[in-house]
């Protein structure tokens, strides 16, 4: 194995992850050897246990997989509620969980989404920990 | 190798209750231990199934319950593996048991999930899943399973008032069961009338939150017969994890649990028809369609016909009844006992104690206890009857 200087700039780690999509850019782990998409990247491919795993951009086109609303949030989301939530099955072959820029009755299995990233809120950076204070936050918005 | 059994269960009193966990504790330990030696006459290990300290402020539970049994420099752990940790502590018991490592092992749950609310106790189960990704976009335990349903529906002819019968059916089941949070009937009206909770799913499709503990005693064979108490044979054990975030599994195809099934099945020398009845994490209504899918009793897409008579069912169904003690979602699910009231029902319905809930003739028990949301990992306990070939 040759991740021993595995470092926060890494984007197999989270904070590698989290810094290029601050800056618009979606990575996603691609095994080479079996072409698993992993989001967000690691150093392993759970689907063939290879560590041959390559950092590549990934498209913020997808569609609607699966989907809900929250109407029973955590104390963290509570103004939030109810939000809808869904499973994207992204164009270059991850999926990825996120919010929904859009009511639960305006949505439907198929839709086409892209992901878009803001700044966490206020609120989110509450309730942040100290390491994920600036995380960004992706959200699917309907095209 | 010596052949691990089931010598004797116990549990505490099931929802809201004033009793702190490890004093739920002490009361399904007296009823395990009622008649036999003392457990620390007995007892050579001890695990112990938790989801969360959220609730009680508390780790070091394998310590602090082997005290209250009043053992001391025994081997005693805390299991975590969010709701499935009951059976994780199981598994533990069986293999020491197994190994020839010990003769007599105390596995034990116990979860005091009504200290803070609802709110707490969604706050506290969300902390099983990815933090990154899943945590951070405020998903629930129930908007995890919701889709899980929402893809399930989409794929297959199940109906919202499908998934509404089974809770209808377990329901029925926990009416006849003395020990249930909710021994009572309900109509599919009060279903899918229920408050949304994340849609597909509503109040009713939902496990309830409450306290609980129970305690089951693995021993050795030859010390069950010494003991003089009837015994339940664990004949098969197996366990499996998949990927932290559901969106990166296949949503209904459990994989996880298929495997955990049949690793057991393979042990105990039996397939999924030899199954005479099976206690499933129906945490949610669609989870008992699923599973019953993925360890081989339903075909695909037709897990979901589970709350019918066997004859009512499509082809290539078995006869199998699920969860004749109610399930999670009526005789209660707190969390870290769940998989040890799964054994509890399986050792009644096996030793002749299940009352008017008997499934008739039933001599193999499949018991699925999961964590996490579905298959984040999984549980399998193949039990049978001492006579069983
Ligand atoms: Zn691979």
């Amino acid at each position: 194995m040759s991740d021993a200087d595995l470092d926060a700039t890494d984007p197999r780690t989270l904070p590698g992850f989290f810094d290029a999509l601050a800056d618009g850019e979606l990575l996603g782990g691609v095994c080479a050897d079996c072409g698993q998409v992993l989001l967000p990247p690691r150093p392993a491919c759970y689907a063939c246990g290879s560590r041959a795993v390559d950092v590549e951009p990934q498209s913020h086109d997808g569609e609607i997989y699966t989907y809900t609303a929250v109407h029973t949030p955590p104390p963290a989301f509570a103004a939030d509620a109810p939000y809808t939530v869904a499973v994207v099955a992204l164009a270059d072959g991850g999926r990825l969980l996120g919010r929904v820029a859009a009511d639960y009755a305006d949505v439907a299995i198929g839709d086409p989404v892209e992901l878009t990233v803001r700044e966490p809120t206020a609120a989110e950076r509450e309730v942040a920990l100290d390491y994920e204070t600036d995380w960004p936050v992706h959200v699917f918005e309907p095209r | 190798m010596p052949e691990p059994v089931i010598a004797s269960v116990g549990a505490s009193p099931l929802g809201r209750t004033d009793l702190p966990g490890r004093d739920l504790f002490s009361v399904a330990l007296a009823e395990a231990f009622d008649g036999l030696p003392d457990p620390a006459d007995l007892v050579e290990a001890v695990y112990v199934g938790n989801q969360s300290e959220s609730y009680e402020h508390q780790i070091m539970y394998g310590t602090l319950l082997a005290e209250w049994a009043g053992l001391r420099h025994v081997p005693a752990e805390r299991v975590e593996g969010c709701a499935a940790a009951g059976a994780l502590a199981l598994r533990h018991a069986v293999k020491d048991v197994r190994n020839g490592e010990h003769e007599a092992v105390l596995a034990c749950g116990v979860e005091k999930m009504t200290s803070a609310g609802t709110s707490g106790a969604t706050d506290a189960l969300s902390a099983a899943f990815d933090r990154a990704i899943e945590q951070r976009s405020g998903i629930t335990a129930p908007s995890q399973y919701a889709l899980l349903a929402q893809r399930y529906l989409h794929e297959t002819d199940a109906t919202e008032r499908d998934l509404a019968e089974i809770a209808v059916k377990n329901h029925a089941n926990a009416a006849h069961n003395p020990r249930a949070q909710f021994p009572k009937e309900i109509d599919v009206a009060t279903v899918l009338d229920s408050d949304p909770i994340a849609p597909p799913l509503k109040l009713f499709d939902c496990a309830p939150v409450g306290d609980g503990a129970a305690a089951v005693l693995v021993t050795t064979e030859e010390l069950a017969a010494d003991l003089d108490r009837p015994q339940v044979r664990v004949a098969g054990s197996g366990a499996s994890a998949n990927n932290i975030a559901v969106a990166e599994r296949d949503m209904t195809d459990i994989a996880g649990a298929r495997i955990a099934a049949e690793t057991a099945y393979e042990e105990a020398g039996i397939d999924a028809t030899d199954v005479d009845f099976a206690e499933v994490h129906d945490a949610f209504t669609v989870c008992e369609a699923l599973l019953a899918e993925a360890v081989g009793f339903a075909p695909s897409g037709m897990g979901y016909q589970s709350y019918r008579e066997p004859a009512e069912r499509a082809d290539g169904w078995t006869d199998v009844q699920l969860s004749p003690s109610g399930g999670l979602k009526a005789r209660g699910h707190p969390i870290g006992a769940t998989g040890l009231l799964q054994a509890l029902e399986a050792y009644e319905q096996l030793t002749g104690a299940a009352g008017d809930r008997a499934v008739e003739g039933a001599e193999t028990a499949l018991l699925l206890n999961e964590g996490g949301v579905a298959d984040a990992v999984t549980v399998g306990h193949v039990l049978t009857t001492a006579e069983a070939p």
